[in-house]
């Protein structure tokens, strides 16, 4: 193993734990991730309204009289962009490069994670005894695993040393 | 970005489908070992030993105490919501140019057994999350604010985001030199070549 590659991991956790806790620091929670959270829970439900699911969204809560999904912490892809944020700040790359990573990465978990919130809202109206097995785990790995195919893409494009793809 | 491999994709998915059934298989008997793991770590560090993490026959895991009296209700912890980013290392692992080679299996084995090593220390912050805030007063006059803190960040961290991350960074560590992504590294070759 590479000294850069060490490098890499100590940076990418530091960024992580940073990250996280500013996230989870109830301020920043209340006024940032949960209106976001909101957010993404009405263009879910715009999306199920408009292939003619009939349901309300009140804050973070998708529902109908057949099914209802509360969009939390978790579920909000908020998790995949802070592993996206991570590792495009701990690779070696320029600024652009960065922030053009971060912006598209962000996009596209964001839009998987709606994808994710309907289906979900769709499996327990039509599919209920798949919906634990998705919630819990299929749609979690996906998306990270999503977030870091992503990171892997990117940073064979724009990283000098291709760090990401050596051993 | 360039062009997608298809068949990388196609590996991943078949590592994750496989990873997945796996850990669907093996989660009733994983989690008895785990909750058996992280009972003798807890118990090495409490005076007087009295934490037993007892498997139900709902998968779950019933957190008891015998100092408790045996009458109030006890806890339960589902240690399958701690341990299913093993689907995630297995889709990783075989996102690799060389999926079969004696590194790239040596490597996958040895994270899944420093995976297991996180899994353990997870379920005991889960546990202890649970005894420094979720059992009324005895919990406020036992632990701290700090404690609480302490394990309450432990606990929700990990399910949010560390345990993906642990398992991005054992890959990271342990994956074979040929490993993933020649995606984009192809897209550069052509280009260069024309």
């Amino acid at each position: 193993m590479q000294r850069q590659q060490v490098l890499f991991l100590v940076k990418f956790f530091g960024i992580l734990v940073a990250a996280y806790l500013f996230i989870a620091w109830s301020p920043v929670n209340d006024r940032v991730i949960v209106p976001f959270t909101q957010v993404i829970a009405e263009g879910s439900g715009a999306v199920l309204r408009a292939i003619g699911e009939q349901v309300a969204v009140t804050g973070t809560i998708i529902r109908s009289s057949r099914f209802g999904v509360n969009v939390n912490n978790g579920c909000n892809g908020v998790e995949a962009m802070l592993i996206l944020l991570a590792s495009i700040l701990a690779f070696p790359a320029s600024m652009k490069a960065r922030i053009a990573g971060l912006a598209l990465g962000a996009i596209a978990v964001q839009l998987l994670n709606a994808v994710r919130i309907v289906s979900l809202y769709l499996l327990g109206v039509y599919q209920p005894r798949l919906f634990e097995i998705f919630h819990t785990a299929v749609w979690q790995i996906v998306i990270i695993l999503a977030a870091i195919v992503f990171f892997l893409f990117w940073s064979t494009r724009v990283g000098s040393d291709r760090l990401a793809t050596r051993g | 970005m360039g062009p997608i491999d298809w068949r990388l994709a196609v590996k991943g998915l078949a590592g994750f489908i496989v990873g997945l059934a796996l850990w669907l298989m093996l989660s009733p008997l994983y989690d008895r070992a785990i909750a058996t793991g992280a009972e003798k770590v807890m118990r090495v560090f409490e005076t007087p030993k009295v934490t037993r993490l007892v498997p139900m026959p709902d998968g779950s895991i019933r957190v008891d105490r015998s100092d408790f009296d045996p009458r109030s209700p006890r806890p339960g912890i589902r240690v399958s919501d701690l341990t299913f980013n093993f689907a995630l290392l297995t889709a990783l692992f075989a996102v690799s140019r060389r999926t079969f080679s004696d590194r790239n299996i040596g490597g996958f084995f040895a994270a899944s057994a420093i995976l297991a090593l996180t899994h353990i220390v997870a379920t005991i912050a889960r546990v202890m999350s649970i005894y420094v805030a979720k059992l009324g007063a005895w919990s406020r006059v036992t632990y701290s604010d700090f404690d609480r803190n302490v394990w309450g960040i432990a606990d929700h961290g990990y399910r949010l985001v560390f345990m993906y991350a642990f398992a991005f960074g054992l890959w990271f560590l342990f994956r074979d030199t040929a490993s993933v992504a020649p995606a984009g590294a192809k897209a550069k070759t052509k280009r260069r070549k024309k």
